[in-house]
């Protein structure tokens, strides 16, 4: 067992709180490489076990709809007034008012296309193969049971040690998941 | 809880005999058994009688061409339109209560968006088929699209029309995007109760590998509410440019400022209406008493309250505006809508929109399913007729004597009506079949949080 490469281990447990006791515990104990696997979104655990990020997500939504709307207006400008313009009583080809609401629809269709990506980007999916999935009752991740892993890349990875502190803190089961 | 409890509205917004399995199991349940309940059958069925009607109905129109309908000169605008309007007006409800409320962070919503966005997308279907049966030439509708062509020519971007479908492609894209992201960790839980290969693969390849790791979860949320705060403006957005299709006609009736804003308050009305009516056929269908209480109802049924409101007072605006003003033509044209051939549709209308749902005042009557749905069915027929009145009364007194003239619906006018209700309910079964109907993972999150607390 030893000897087959490892992706981490494993702990399963019955409640939010047990688990986000332990996670304290292991970031307090200085674990970099966790992750915890939970049915619903627990408030404050990305934050607590993971250090905090730039906001790429928002930005890149607000580039998203940058484009659109520069896309958008574009198109309109280039059709009325470059392209193809009629003179309707001397008025102004640029008629912008009348080229705000297409621009405005355009802008966040992009928007939230592009964040509609950035979250499969920045989750890594799709990826319908993970070692996680190998852990016994992990279906049960997505229905009432809350699991952390730790992985075998965490310069304190220890896995005796880590079986000590995961049995200590009520998991219901502990196991390590071959990568 | 007691009865009088539940009459005031204080009913739970979870029973406390659900759990996290519990919840989990049963909602997956309804897409996993192996066979659909018999009432799903019976619906379905109906509702494909529906469609076919549909299909030959569209069939007949692209043969003979829109002569078959009622309409010509001068009511040109005839069922298809004011279906199509009523439709997009059906299919906002479903964004308005997913994406309104899930900004004001109101917890009834979590059992109720799912299928309000559902219903979304099916209505949208005959919304979107409507306009292109009314244009005449429907193998021409890609026109209307800005591609660089061998004719040289540009759609005119300076028209509401064309704002309108930039709208509706737009509308429907972002609608299905929101949809999947907010179903994906639900279908991550019926790929992990699924028992068949076929049905694992299936359900494993739409999850896209969803593993509910607190990384995912954060990210989740962020991208879920900046979609939700961007979705709310948008579906506002929607329903006032159509209604501008008709502002910007100089049409009487048409050419009023109030038109955005009454249009959306049409909106939110009709849309929770049919949201409302959904909710308490699923709720029994399913059994889903645990998950979709009394306070639900209630909820709903106050949104709809205030939309009854809201249109009640464009409905008083719209009859100041014809006396207040000096247009002789508006006012012939008011008063005919009133007393004219077609002024009993006008008082139905004001009926069922305006003056029924003031009972909903009373809270037991909120929490009623079964007055709450008669309410909600006189609403959308309500909604059906104002939308008549907005169009075809309008029409049919126009400035000049020498352009007025009435509608008579024809045989295909009433089939196509009653298919594009088959395409919608066949969609909707559908969807019923196929996913996870209530938000699996949003109800567990309540649990969580009542349970805490």
């Amino acid at each position: 067992m030893s000897e087959a490469p490892l992706y981490g281990i494993t702990a399963e447990f019955a409640n939010a709180a047990a688990l986000l006791a332990v996670a304290q515990r292991l970031r307090l104990n200085g674990f970099r490489r966790i992750d915890a696997y939970t049915p619903f979104p627990v408030e404050g655990l990305d934050a607590m076990m993971h250090p905090p990020r730039r906001p790429w997500i928002p930005l890149l939504i607000l580039f998203g709809g940058v484009v659109g709307a520069g896309y958008s207006y574009f198109l309109q400008y280039w059709a009325a007034v470059l392209s193809y313009p009629i003179n309707v009583g001397g008025r102004p080809f640029n008629s912008w008012p009348a080229f705000v609401v297409p621009s405005f629809e355009v802008t966040v269709l992009f928007a939230v296309t592009t964040a509609l990506f950035a979250l499969l980007l920045f989750c890594g999916l799709p990826r319908l193969y993970h070692p996680i999935f190998n852990v016994p009752d992990f279906d049960r991740a997505s229905q009432d049971r809350f699991f952390l892993s730790v992985e075998a890349s965490d310069p304190y990875f220890d896995v005796e040690r880590l079986r000590d502190i995961f049995e200590r803190h009520a998991a219901i089961r502990v196991s390590v998941v071959p990568a | 809880m007691t009865e009088l409890a539940q009459e005031q509205g204080y009913a739970p917004i979870i029973e406390p005999s659900v759990t996290l399995s519990s919840v989990s199991e049963q909602v997956s349940e309804i897409v996993l058994r192996p066979g659909a309940p018999r009432w799903w059958w019976v619906g379905f069925s109906f509702s494909f009688a529906l469609f076919l009607l549909l299909v030959i109905a569209a069939c007949w129109l692209f043969i003979n061409g829109i002569g078959v309908w009622g309409v010509q000169i001068p009511v040109a605008w005839g069922f298809a339109i004011l279906e199509y309007i009523w439709w997009i007006a059906l299919a906002s409800g479903g964004t308005i209560v997913s994406a309104l409320f899930y900004l004001t962070r109101s917890k009834w919503r979590s059992a109720t968006n799912r299928i309000a966005e559902s219903m979304l997308l099916c209505a949208i279907a005959p919304a979107g088929l409507m306009p292109i049966f009314h244009i005449g030439r429907p193998g021409l509708f890609y026109w209307i699209f800005a591609y660089p062509n061998a004719m040289g020519i540009w759609p005119q971007f300076r028209s509401p029309l064309l704002w309108d479908f930039v709208c509706i492609i737009c509308y429907v894209l972002m609608s299905i995007f929101f949809y999947y992201v907010g179903m994906l960790p639900d279908l991550a839980t019926v790929r992990d109760r699924a028992r068949t290969p076929l049905k694992q693969i299936f359900y494993g390849v739409l999850a896209l590998g969803w593993r509910g790791s607190a990384r995912h979860w954060a990210r989740y949320k962020l991208v879920y509410l900046i979609m939700a705060a961007i979705m709310a403006p948008m579906v506002i957005s929607v329903h006032s440019v159509v209604g501008l299709d008709f502002a910007a006609g100089l049409t009487p009736g048409w050419h009023s400022t109030q038109f955005p804003p009454y249009f959306f308050f049409g909106a939110v009305i009709s849309g929770v209406a049919l949201v409302i009516m959904l909710t308490i056929l699923v709720r029994w269908g399913y059994g889903l008493y645990g998950v979709i209480t009394a306070h639900h109802l209630n909820a709903l049924a106050k949104v709809m309250l205030t939309g009854s409101v809201m249109l009640t007072y464009s409905y008083a605006l719209e009859a100041f505006g014809p006396f207040y003003g000096s247009d002789v033509a508006e006012r012939t044209m008011f008063l005919e809508r009133l007393f004219g051939l077609y002024g009993w549709i006008y008082w139905v209308h004001l009926v069922l929109n305006a003056f029924i749902p003031q009972l909903l005042w009373l809270p037991w009557i909120r929490v009623r399913p079964v007055p709450l749905f008669a309410i909600s069915l006189g609403i959308i027929v309500g909604m059906w007729l104002e939308r008549f009145i907005i169009v075809i009364t309008s029409l049919h007194r126009n400035f000049m004597p020498s352009m007025w003239g009435n509608f008579y619906p024809t045989f295909w006018d009433w089939a196509t009506l009653a298919g594009s209700i088959g395409i919608f309910l066949t969609l909707f079964f559908l969807i019923l079949r196929l996913l996870p109907i209530v938000s699996i993972a949003e109800m567990r999150e309540i649990i969580h949080e009542e349970r805490q607390s």
